[in-house]
């Protein structure tokens, strides 16, 4: 049926492979942290055990086990024991069982390290944050820089000299080095930007200006150490990839032809567009588990750290809940991407159709 | 309007970048506050009156709830006492218990008993009893999860009888506690008295409803994060938080202003914790002034002393030292099992690099042994036994004890290449574990083996993932392990760090857990036991003539330095005190001791509170 639709067969098709892929990552999420040999009840125990005797320090560590069903329990919620009465394991598949249970349900769990807190109310506090400093950063730092390669490209002379240098430079700057230079220089030497968080300490968040101005102000210095390298590296890829463009045969057919140059421009820009989308949701993708280093230099809420101490803690239930975040973010930012190329670039919907 | 958004052009991503905002206003609202009824939700808070003071919370709180093993500041960490309180505060300068919901009356082998203040009251005005400070240790026996079970182990029973006020007060009956020392288990007064100033008493009216609401179920209770009003005791209650800080707001109607600090109200209306994910934003706010008081390691501080920082000594090492960070040694494993090979190390580590180079500076120099020879500890120190049997930095005293001891260190190119022991085998390389990142310790370890591998000592780095630290250090599956046993002050000092390094009687072999003496010196079962370590580590506790204490620490100290169990480097502050003065000034120092050198959130340090005053 859908033969006489390629570009809804070609969704379709796609769609398919990218839920195949979620349940894969989902396997992933849960087995790859629980592979070593570290154990998140030792972290705690280490905190909390000091000046504990060893009976109590059994009682405890056991509660916790319980708690977080690492362990067998029987109807009456007691631990089941083997024949030397330590505790019997829970098996990996009976709490995968649970986790897949539990996650179709919307329940991402309970974090172990910052017990009794759900993980969902975590990620609900930071992931805003990490969204509201990386989307716009991206996807105007995409815009720009896509810009700026294509002028570059297509001016060449005096303009290509000023922009490809300067993008050259931007983006082989580390930026977590040029975040702590713009702190040092704008928020300790002239003071003009804030050096640290979200918003200030004296205000409370709420829908109040005080709060909003805050944000805006304390945003500055994460965007400007982010924006020139992303804008940099997509100036840069745009830039080679239209003058390839501009050097090929349908090019010189179309000019040949005496089509307006605002036309042949644009055929340009639809060829090159191409792989810069799958750049942006490449960027798009990784936003979610990439702002640890701005984070960290900036002490910017988000979701980088608390992911950090998670993998550090084993907190199983924080690590398989960002991932999944993650997993899900970089699946719907390539499905998007997918779309519009199929979209875009009538090879594919052609591919299809045959 | 943000500088991002006001570039955009397209309305669906000015539409996007709202709904972002939005969502960032709607989260922060809803998780912070702490929903004080009828009052007006405040937004912003004047600096005048407002102190921001950091260090014990490092990430988004989790619950403010007593009755878990790590509820957010200011409920777990070093006694805390701003919102619930325990019945004495421990004051560091004078070694004393300082009165506070109760004050000490009696100290015997047998028992501890307090007097309750009849003027301590809950916020709901109901006063705090006899029946409150029950009901919070009995949780422990009811329910073994309770942070407070362990004190059954060292309390038999506790009990309440009505005493005439010792002090006269016109006939006046007051409650009278008495804490029972366990004798069967484990029959220690010392650590009794610590429990005494650890443990915050908590509300028995609210919580013991709350509990018949949920059927007693203890683990219901347990995931109430507690953050909505909370009935307390103490001089501020929770006003809000979020994943950036937490908020305290002053109680005017505080039961200790009248009854302790007479009729005084503490200055600051309200004490922010902000939460920094780096400890050079510390540093930065500190020195900018966004900081009055803190508590984190800040490198070479004497450089912000011209923006107005100040520390409790004007000059080295700045802080009053109150912990040893050390060494603790697997002595069951080849090479560490060899008593010469321990104290050859011991001779190798350039102590003064360590202090200088690792730490700043803070802390004066080392002394061999367990025993600070300062502060409260001081009169059980002995210089003489120390300079007898310590082993202190001498690099050639090192290679001799090593020669003597039969091992030889092959060196190619000038540098250690491996080690042989007089059969003419290879000495296994030992390893150093420290969590990675934790940058003082890591430079600690790094001098350390620099310096033993000069000495012809095999010894490397072993830095680890800091959950495969907590993970191996109570098994014993390392060579070396860099920690501080017993970091925090006590009366029970340094009794309990005695008890922390070497204590044998819970001894367990490689692979099972203990809590104490994680290098398993002085194994039960081996040929060389020397059962005078526990038999001293059980009677100090109860000895109450002070020379006989004395002589009991001496004797335990030179086994110590004898046998060398652990490598004790640096000293270091209980916990680091420092201020800036932009906002506020008269911190307590050294020149001005009202209150010991503790943040003002714990301890005695809460004094600061009434005295500090804000800078106009």
């Amino acid at each position: 049926m859908l033969t006489n639709h390629p570009t809804l067969r070609y969704i379709g098709s796609r769609g398919i492979w990218y839920l195949a892929t979620l349940i894969v990552a989902i396997a992933i999420n849960f087995f790859l942290p629980r592979l070593g040999t570290a154990n998140p009840v030792d972290v705690i125990m280490g905190k909390v055990a000091s000046g504990l005797s060893t009976e109590a320090a059994k009682e405890k560590e056991e509660a916790y086990l319980k708690e977080f069903g690492l362990v067998e329990t029987n109807n009456l919620g007691e631990i089941v024991r083997d024949s030397e009465s330590h505790p019997i394991k829970a098996s990996l598949l009976t709490q995968f069982g649970s986790y897949l249970w539990m996650t179709l349900q919307g329940d991402l769990g309970t974090s172990f390290l910052n017990y009794p807190k759900k993980v969902s109310t975590i990620v609900a506090e930071a992931v805003p944050w990490t969204l509201a400093l990386q989307f716009p950063t991206i996807v105007l730092g995409w815009i720009i820089g896509n810009l700026i390669g294509a002028l570059a490209a297509y001016k060449r002379g005096v303009v290509d000299g000023l922009f490809f240098p300067l993008s050259l430079l931007s983006c082989s700057i580390p930026f977590f080095a040029f975040g702590m230079l713009l702190v040092y220089q704008f928020a300790i030497i002239w003071e003009f930007f804030p050096a640290t968080g979200g918003y200030a300490n004296d205000v409370m968040q709420g829908f109040t200006w005080e709060f909003i101005s805050s944000v805006a102000y304390h945003y500055t210095l994460p965007f400007l150490s982010i924006f020139p390298v992303l804008a940099g590296g997509m100036a840069i890829g745009m830039r080679s990839m239209a003058i390839y463009e501009l050097g090929t045969d349908y090019i010189k057919y179309s000019q040949w032809l005496g089509i307006k140059e605002s036309r042949i421009v644009l055929y340009v820009f639809r060829n090159a567009m191409l792989p810069q989308l799958t750049g942006l949701a490449l960027s798009l993708g990784m936003m979610i588990g990439g702002a640890l280093i701005t984070e960290l230099i900036f002490s910017y809420p988000g979701l980088g750290t608390a992911m950090l101490k998670a993998i550090e803690g084993n907190d199983y239930p924080m690590i398989q809940g960002c991932t999944l975040l993650i997993a899900i973010t970089v699946l719907i930012a390539n499905f998007t991407v997918d779309v519009l190329i199929g979209i875009l670039d009538p090879r594919v919907k052609a591919g299809q159709a045959l | 309007m943000t500088k991002a958004s006001a570039k955009m052009k397209n309305p669906a991503k000015f539409l996007f970048v709202g709904a972002l905002l939005g969502c960032l206003v709607s989260c922060g609202g809803k998780s912070g506050t702490s929903g004080s009824a009828g009052q007006q939700e405040r937004t912003t808070f004047p600096r005048a009156e407002t102190l921001y003071l950091a260090g014990f919370q490092w990430g988004a709180p989790n619950t403010f709830n007593p009755l878990i093993d790590q509820p957010a500041w200011p409920i777990y960490g070093p006694p805390f006492n701003l919102m619930y309180e325990p019945l004495v505060l421990y004051n560091t300068l004078s070694g004393k218990m300082d009165p506070l919901l109760a004050s000490v009356h009696e100290q015997t082998a047998d028992h501890i008993s307090v007097i309750m203040n009849p003027a301590a009251r809950w916020s709901d005005n109901k006063p705090l009893t006899a029946a409150d400070v029950t009901f919070t240790f009995e949780i422990g026996k009811r329910f073994k999860s309770a942070p407070v079970s362990y004190v059954w182990d060292f309390v038999s029973k506790i009990t309440v009888e009505k005493v005439a006020d010792p002090a006269g007060g016109g006939g006046k009956e007051l409650e009278k506690v008495t804490f029972h020392v366990n004798k069967e288990k484990e029959n220690n007064q010392l650590a009794l008295l610590n429990i005494l100033k650890s443990f915050q008493i908590l509300p028995s009216h609210v919580l013991e409803a709350r509990l018949k609401a949920l059927d007693g179920n203890f683990s219901e209770l347990q995931k109430d994060s507690m953050d909505k009003d909370p009935v307390v005791s103490g001089p501020y209650n929770l006003h809000a938080y979020s994943p950036e800080k937490i908020i305290l707001e002053r109680r005017d109607a505080y039961w200790g202003n009248k009854a302790l600090y007479g009729g005084r109200m503490p200055q600051p209306k309200y004490i922010i914790h902000p939460i920094y994910k780096s400890n050079d934003h510390f540093s930065i706010a500190l020195q900018k002034g966004d900081l009055d008081v803190n508590s984190n390691f800040i490198p070479r501080i004497w450089l912000k002393f011209k923006s107005g920082v100040g520390t409790w000594f004007k000059d080295p090492p700045y802080f009053e030292p109150g912990s040893i960070p050390m060494f603790t040694i697997n002595t069951t494993r080849y090479p560490l099992s060899d008593r010469n090979y321990r104290r050859a190390m011991a001779h190798a580590i350039n102590y003064t690099n360590v202090k200088e180079l690792a730490v700043s500076g803070y802390s004066p120099d080392l002394n061999p042994g367990l025993i600070l020879p300062f502060g409260n500890e001081a009169a059980y120190f002995s210089a003489e036994d120390a300079a007898k049997y310590g082993a202190g930095h001498d690099l050639d005293r090192a290679k001799q004890v090593l020669a003597d001891a039969g091992y030889t260190s092959i060196f190619k190119d000038g540098k250690l290449d491996h080690m042989e022991n007089a059969k003419g085998e290879k000495v296994p390389t030992m390893r150093i574990r420290s969590p990675a990142g934790w940058s003082d310790w890591e430079s600690i370890v790094k001098i350390a083996v620099k310096d033993l591998r000069a000495a012809g000592i095999d010894v490397r780095e072993g830095f680890c993932d800091e959950g495969l630290y907590w993970q191996t250090l109570p098994t014993g599956n390392f060579d070396l392990m860099l920690q501080t046993p017993e970091a925090s002050l006590s009366p029970a000092l340094p009794w309990s760090r005695f008890k922390a390094v070497m204590a044998s009687r819970n001894w367990k072999p490689e692979g099972e857990k203990m809590n104490e003496n994680q290098g398993r010196y002085n194994s039960p079962k081996g040929a060389d036991y020397n059962p005078r370590v526990d038999e001293l580590i059980q009677i100090i506790p109860n000895l109450a003539n002070e020379e006989a204490k004395k002589a009991a620490y001496r004797e335990l100290n030179v086994i110590f330095m004898k046998d060398q169990p652990a490598l004790p480097v640096v000293y270091r502050p209980e916990e680091f005190y420092d201020f800036s003065t932009k906002h506020w000034t008269n911190f307590a120092t050294k020149d001005n001791p009202y209150a010991p050198p503790q943040l003002p959130c714990f301890g005695a340090g809460r004094n600061m509170l009434w005295e500090i005053k804000p800078v106009q």
